[in-house]
């Protein structure tokens, strides 16, 4: 966690380096996944505890051959079990849900481990986030709202100014229309704004394990971006011959057909920027995944010039990930990587396989632009 | 952190005029208000606001932090055993339960200035665990920091092997642990290493250091059930027969309910301990009777074992209901006392050597086996210190078991059937 300060904070920080394994590798084993049984609301969620239990001579079950795992919870509490266990199986039937970590505290995970630069937002603030702050009063409101000295100091003026107020006899009792709640009012703040593009390709060569890659790789990107702007736009396209915008789900599901042309998608993307995201006021992150196997060499041109001239001028970043498929050339990113070399804000990569996943990102997200 | 307010000084002097009026004889207490995460901080680094660096503490601190985080747990109260006597108060404790915890306090000072099994225990701790921590911190910086920690690791995995019988021995003595002139006792092995392992001269002053640390916290491990008994019997009579206003009543109640309570069995060491003192003030003739001098003389004399061993009898099992039947509840009584034989661990000595050079150990059998994987592994980090041959033996299904360490490899060796394996699952 975060927010610790004092002596603790270094032994914390070590704690945890040695519990993801970046130091001390040889304590790596000892350490054990126990968890806490909490609440949220009415579901019943499991806090993971970790712990490093060094080996010293102590008390344990012993499993035929290999030792069975140990006893989880650590020395305190009952030892001996008494008559009178808790029913630890009675509550089979509930799942436990993990906490989940927050988005925010996973992209800080992912920016840590892959030592992502914060990124540096360009372009004048420009959206307004909105918030509630509970500020100021008001005759209406729930009853978990009242304001009581708010309340009684309405009610003393009203009974002063009736001339029922007795200062001998200082009692208050609030009429209904002296109750004071309160209230909040919405503020908005400027902030950068950002827009991701991702588009995929969805031709026949694009099999299913190309895609959850794809899949992987967006989802990582877009909780990183998420993480460095308040507000974010993501828009999604597919193409295979021809483009077109797709929601999310879609994208994610869409099936694989047809053949590839993929200036139709930049030329798509060109008319939704010019549109929707004029480049000073947006910061723009422009994903493009493919298996580099294009329809023609006169369409890779094509492209280029699509990049070079439209698209390129306006994005903070351009990344091509090229995802090895078994009908893929992989000329594309060959043809990219010769014409567009001096442009440091295009980045391309190959993504061999589920291993080649977090390289992608800190090659894609490694430069902060 | 800062000290108390008037009020709050106010209210530990009529806590203690009360607390002493009834009984107990009180060495000088400071309180410190501190909030949740200073607290926690200092839970996890046992009591004090400083030791040596070493990620355990972060580890205990993360656990902490969690349970708080999600209303699992809350620590009211931290009394650390020094002189003076240093408790903590929740600063966002309400001004009841600020009230209970300094009755409460009250009871543990009481505990630590007069039971037997901390007579050894230094006063300065608070300066000595910083001054631990400022050692290991310049040897770091001398050594390296992961020597000093990985050294650590390995001393932290023995230092239950400490003789709790030898604690008396260190009275009249500076330092918590027993003397070591010419030999350590056959169950001190710390002292043992530090005699006579092949250690560098920084090992060996880490090594001192943790076995005084050791011998510290030794026998907090050992009473735990008296002291959180006695503090709570006492806490219960000020506030019931003195302190608490009208008022409060409510609030006490559902505070003291929340400490004693537990769905599973008297073993929260809070409830077993206040019900054997309350039961021996009755027997021991109660308020106008010899109640009073039976429990001053129990709190003086006792530890865990001793104390439930003499007190926790069949009519008392009965009456908490350890168990159903008669044959239960001397089950439970049975099953209490094994846990709390040597606080909880196994009892390891060390035996003259089976070959010249080696460390021998002997772990003497009481019921329960070792886990024998993670022994082995025990071993190996003590082969790492000694340097040579250690071995120990054991038991285990029935057998001695030979467990030899040679050079960071593991042999065992079975020797005679000593009695039949218990039948699989006869005692489900």
């Amino acid at each position: 966690m975060s927010a610790d300060t004092g002596r603790i904070a270094r032994d914390l920080r070590r704690f945890d380096e040695i519990v993801r394994g970046r130091i001390k590798q040889d304590l790596k084993r000892y350490v054990t996944g126990s968890e806490m049984i909490g609440r949220r609301g009415d579901r019943l969620v499991s806090i993971p505890v970790p712990r490093i239990e060094l080996p010293r001579f102590r008390f344990g079950q012993n499993g035929k051959g290999q030792g069975q795992g140990q006893s989880s919870s650590s020395g305190e509490g009952k030892q001996g079990d008494g008559p009178a266990v808790g029913s630890a199986g009675s509550e089979s039937g509930h799942h436990l849900l993990e906490v989940e970590l927050s988005l925010e505290e996973m992209a800080a995970i992912l920016g840590e481990e892959l030592e992502l630069p914060n990124i540096q937002p360009r372009g004048r603030a420009r959206v307004e986030v909105a918030s509630r702050r509970y500020d100021s009063i008001s005759p209406e409101g729930p009853r978990s709202l009242r304001h009581l000295r708010r309340t009684m100091k309405s009610s003393l003026k009203r009974q002063i100014s009736e001339g029922t107020w007795d200062p001998n006899d200082p009692r208050l009792v609030p009429a209904p229309e002296d109750w004071r709640y309160r209230s909040f009012r919405d503020v908005t703040r400027p902030d950068h704004a950002a827009m991701i593009l991702y588009m995929m390709d969805v031709s026949g060569s694009m099999g299913r394990e190309q895609k959850e890659i794809v899949r992987l790789v967006s989802f990582w990107i877009d909780t990183w971006l998420r993480s460095q702007y308040r507000s974010l736009e993501t828009r999604y396209m597919v193409h295979d011959a021809a483009a077109k915008h797709v929601d999310q789900d879609t994208f994610y599901r869409l099936r694989e057909s047809g053949g590839t042309k993929i200036s139709s998608a930049y030329e798509l993307a060109d008319e939704l920027l010019s549109k929707e995201f004029p480049a000073p006021e947006w910061n723009l992150y422009l994903f493009h995944f493919s298996d580099g196997d294009n329809w023609s060499g006169r369409d890779t041109e094509k492209c280029l010039e699509l990049l070079r001239d439209k698209l390129l001028p306006n994005a903070n970043m351009f990344c091509y990930g090229q995802v090895k498929s078994a009908y893929g050339s992989g000329q594309f990113k060959k043809d990219l990587d010769a014409a567009l070399s001096t442009e440091d804000h295009v980045i391309s990569c190959d993504i061999l396989d589920r291993e080649g996943i977090l390289p992608a990102i800190k090659t894609f997200l490694g430069k902060g632009l | 952190m800062t000290r108390p307010g008037p009020s709050l000084l106010q209210l530990q002097a009529d806590v203690q005029a009360r607390a002493e009026q009834a009984g107990l004889q009180l060495p000088e207490i400071v309180y410190e208000v501190v909030d949740h995460r200073r607290l926690n901080e200092i839970a996890a680094y046992g009591g004090f606001p400083v030791r040596y660096p070493h990620w355990r503490f972060g580890m205990e601190y993360d656990r902490l932090i969690k349970g708080h985080a999600y209303g699992l747990q809350k620590i009211y109260e931290l009394v650390v055993n020094t002189r003076p006597v240093v408790a903590y108060l929740l600063s966002q404790n309400a001004p009841v339960e600020q009230k209970l915890v300094m009755a409460h306090v009250c009871g543990h000072a009481d505990f630590f200035a007069h039971n037997a099994w901390f007579a050894h225990t230094e006063g300065d701790m608070m300066d000595r665990l910083a001054s631990h921590g400022t050692r290991l911190r310049v040897l770091s910086d001398e050594v390296g920091v992961d020597a000093v920690e990985d050294f650590v690791d390995l001393v932290q995995g023995l230092d239950n092997l400490v003789d709790a019988g030898a604690l008396g021995r260190a009275v009249d003595h500076a330092g918590n642990a027993p003397p070591l002139d010419g030999e350590a006792t056959e169950r001190d092995l710390l002292g043992h290493l530090l005699l006579h392992a092949p250690l560098l001269d920084w090992q060996h002053e880490v090594l001192a250091i943790l076995r005084d640390e050791a011998y510290y916290f030794l026998p907090q491990g050992l009473t735990k059930i008296m002291n959180e008994g006695w503090a709570s019997f006492w806490h219960s009579r000020l506030m019931t027969s003195e302190l608490l206003r009208d008022a409060e009543v409510v609030d006490y109640a559902e505070q003291h309910s929340g400490a004693m309570g537990g769905s599973d069995g008297p073993m929260n060491p809070y409830k077993l301990g206040i019900e054997l003192f309350r039961e021996l003030f009755l027997r021991g003739g109660g308020e106008r009777g010899g109640g009073l001098d039976a429990i001053f003389e129990a709190r003086t004399i006792h530890n865990d074992l001793t104390f439930v061993d003499a007190h926790l009898d069949l009519d008392f099992a009965r009456a908490h209901r350890l168990g159903d039947t008669d044959e239960q509840c001397a089950q439970a009584r049975e099953q209490l006392l094994a846990s709390l034989t040597n606080g909880g661990q196994p009892v390891i000595r060390r035996v003259a050597p089976r070959e010249r050079g080696e460390l021998s150990l002997s772990h003497s059998w009481s019921g329960s086996e070792l886990q024998i994987d993670v022994a082995g592994e025990t071993l190996v980090n003590l082969g790492r210190l000694w340097r040579a041959p250690v071995s120990l033996v054991t038991r285990l299904e029935g057998r001695e078991l030979l467990l030899l360490c040679v050079d960071g490899e593991i042999r065992r060796e079975f020797g005679e059937l000593l009695e039949r394996p218990a039948e699989l699952g006869s005692s489900a």
